[in-house]
């Protein structure tokens, strides 16, 4: 078992025994419930909106090379730099060089996942430069010193009393509320230095407007526009797989991603960006440089499965539904985007080897796909890493001689009633010395947390031999 | 501030291109189109109506006035209802207008920066400008770089916004529409919709209003001339 695997299970089992969290994320996650399903009936027809949606990220994910060259385009004809990075070591050293070079020691960040995924943060901090989260889940978890628990809402895992407790340590020993309001007027306060003292602002993007040659964030804090307006430095970081073709996609898109995000009709901030300040406009940065970032996302692409999983658009929606997020908690995944896409996504970028062990926390029940807004098969997905994974050869070698011994009894009926024989034997002579649960013990995953499953005293063939031979036809 | 196009030293575009065009060759089976032609959102019948009632969801203030006189009335009140201290104004000939029209108490004394002179005042108390339309269908206003520039919709806790009823659109396709064939984006290098006041949930899914922005937003909706 891989030590991300060994390290999974521990927290899961430590985080579903934690009642506290569970509390927290159970009441976190029924007021996001609400929220969405008022949201969706705002929408008229939820599922056009989603086969839209779905076909606006295939138009673009399949012309890729296309729209982000009209993008690129654009861009650098109004003056701002579009970068190409293969990885996320390009990505952050074209971003600190340029920090270096143009004498940077304040950065504001507004919410971006792909700078997570390529750490970013500790590269610049490296160089020497302060970098502040401005997004207020995210400043949240950066005092904690920890990673983002949710794709959408950061700091979900935290209750009042806890955060109170957090700016308290780091910020202010006099705080004495736990009143959001207050709270949020202590961060607001604290960072309002932070935008007005940095030189360079870092915002990820939601969508890359082909033919407009604008990138598209949505905020709700207004912490995302103070980064791209105050500072005389925007640089933008983001995923390859962003692009839509036209600027009216967001029509549909806007309003789905803040149905799926946070239930609302649409985010307070719909903010498009298309370069630099132009001469005669009151502010905004001087420099616009947009960071494209690869990092194993054009692998995807030669996935005939799996091309789909480039369709997301990070609403976090898979996350909120998923029965084992909600017991595992974000932070057990170990990876930068957590939740069933994190699982379906994290194996391709990561390594199969290292990270099959996600595609097994799922039940399949398949409630991530059902509520995806691009309609991506999350849960098919999740069975064709597990498939990848055997075929890569990836599975414990104990595995692969069970399955050899039960694909063996399977084609031979005595066999397999052997064995099945064999094994209620055995286990009623376990249970009956008081081992199960133990090493000893088979069953042991299932039965250390629950009592035994009573034995039947018969195999089930030989329950319907006896059915068939006391109806007569009926039974057959 | 460049406008002209320019280099950016790129030594893996082409490899990231060649990745990129290498995967697609791979064929993917997709499903094909379901039905077309159904209706997405309910179509906007009456457009100001639905704006009220969606600027009441996503709580902002909008008050409806007859003619300029009204206009400045409302602008007067508002402004008298905050602290004291600078205000920052879209520099336009039907704000300066406006401005004075409402020079009373409230705004003679108070100093005004315009967009002419640069970047609102970190301190600002409040910031007035124009919308280039108002989308009713998600209760929006369509601010760009020429509505004052991008820190004019941002920085000071209430935004003022002075509108005219004929810049009412039904709806987000609409709008997205106009700055396309306007070709906004040749001439500003901002635009955003903003629809209600700053906001957060991060604690405890907890709303509370006035994040980093705005903690409220007035459009000022005018029906006369
Ligand atoms: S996979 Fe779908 S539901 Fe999950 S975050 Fe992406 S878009 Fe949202």
């Amino acid at each position: 078992m891989s030590t991300a695997a060994q390290r999974f299970l521990h927290d899961a089992a430590e985080k579903s025994a934690d009642l506290m969290h569970r509390e927290i994320i159970r009441r976190g996650m029924d007021s996001y419930d609400a929220a969405h399903l008022k949201g969706r009936a705002r929408i008229k027809d939820w599922e056009a909106a989603r086969q839209k949606c779905q076909e606006i990220k295939r138009e673009a994910v399949n012309h890729l090379d296309r729209y982000l060259l009209q993008f690129e385009e654009k861009v650098t004809a109004r003056g701002g730099h579009v970068f190409w990075a293969a990885n996320g070591e390009e990505a952050c050293a074209y971003v600190t060089n340029l920090a270096t070079r143009l004498g940077v020691r304040t950065v504001v960040k507004s919410k971006s996942m792909v700078t997570e995924e390529i750490h970013l943060t500790p590269a610049l901090e490296k160089a020497g430069i302060k970098v502040w989260e401005t997004d207020l889940g995210e400043f949240i978890v950066q005092l904690r010193e920890e990673p983002p628990y949710h794709i959408v809402t950061p700091a979900m895992h935290l209750n009042r009393g806890q955060i109170a407790k957090l700016f308290r340590e780091k910020l202010d020993p006099a705080i004495t509320t736990d009143d959001p309001v207050e709270l949020m007027a202590v961060a607001r306060r604290k960072l309002r230095e932070a935008f007005f003292a940095a030189e360079m602002g870092i915002s990820g993007a939601n969508f890359l407007v082909a033919d407009a040659g604008v990138i598209a964030i949505s905020t709700n804090e207004g912490n995302g526009r103070l980064c791209t307006s105050v500072p005389r430095i925007h640089v933008v970081v983001t995923g390859i797989e962003k692009v839509i073709p036209r600027l009216e996609d967001l029509a549909v898109l806007w309003p789905v991603l803040a149905t799926s995000g946070t239930g609302q009709g649409i985010t307070t901030y719909g903010t498009l960006i298309g370069g630099p300040r132009r001469r005669g406009e009151a502010d905004g940065p001087e420099e616009f440089h947009v960071v494209l970032v690869d990092n194993g996302r054009s692998q995807l692409l030669a996935d005939a499965e799996q091309r789909e999983v480039l369709h997301c658009i990070r609403c976090g929606a898979c996350l909120n539904i998923c029965p084992v997020f909600r017991h595992v908690g974000g932070h057990t995944y170990g990876t930068t985007y957590p939740g069933p896409i994190g699982s379906v996504l994290t194996p391709h970028l990561n390594g199969i080897k290292e990270f099959q062990h996600l595609s097994y926390a799922s039940s399949l029940c398949g409630a991530c796909t059902s509520v995806c807004p691009v309609k991506i098969d999350l849960h098919h997905h999740l069975l064709q890493n597990r498939r990848n994974a055997v075929s890569a050869g990836a599975n414990k070698p104990s595995e692969r001689w069970m399955f050899r011994a039960w694909r063996y009894a399977m084609l031979r009926p005595q066999s397999y009633e052997l064995g099945g024989w064999a094994m209620r034997k055995a286990l009623r002579l376990i249970y009956r010395l008081g081992l199960a649960g133990s090493a000893f013990d088979p069953m042991q995953v299932w039965n250390c947390y629950r009592a035994p499953v009573p034995l039947p005293v018969e195999s089930f063939r030989a329950q319907w031999r006896k059915s068939v031979r006391s109806n007569g036809d009926s039974a057959t | 501030m460049p406008t002209e196009k320019v280099q950016t030293d790129n030594p893996s575009r082409e490899r990231v291109l060649g990745r990129i065009r290498a995967g697609l060759r791979t064929a993917v089976v997709e499903p094909t189109a379901l039905d077309r032609g159904r209706v997405i959102f309910e179509p906007v019948s009456d457009p100001l109506e639905r704006f009220q009632r969606e600027c009441v969801a996503n709580l902002m203030e909008c008050a409806l006035t007859v003619d300029c006189a009204a206009s400045a009335r409302e602008l007067a009140q508002v402004l008298q209802s905050l602290p004291a201290g600078e205000i920052f104004v879209q520099d336009d000939p039907s704000l300066r207008r406006l401005i004075e029209m409402a020079a009373s108490a409230a705004v003679s004394g108070r100093p005004i920066r315009w967009s002419s002179q640069g970047a609102p005042a970190e301190a600002s108390q409040a910031t007035l400008t124009l919308a280039e339309v108002l989308i009713a269908q998600t209760g929006s206003v369509l601010v760009t770089a020429a509505c004052g520039g991008r820190g004019a919709s941002v920085v000071a806790p209430c935004h003022i916004i002075y509108a005219h009823v004929a810049q009412l659109v039904p709806n987000l396709a609409t709008a997205l529409g106009r700055i396309s064939q306007q070709r906004i984006f040749d001439h500003n290098s901002f635009a955003c919709v903003i629809s209600g006041s700053s906001r957060t949930a991060d604690i405890e899914k907890i709303l509370v209003q006035g994040a980093h922005g705005p903690r409220r937003l007035v459009v000022i909706l005018q029906s006369g001339s």
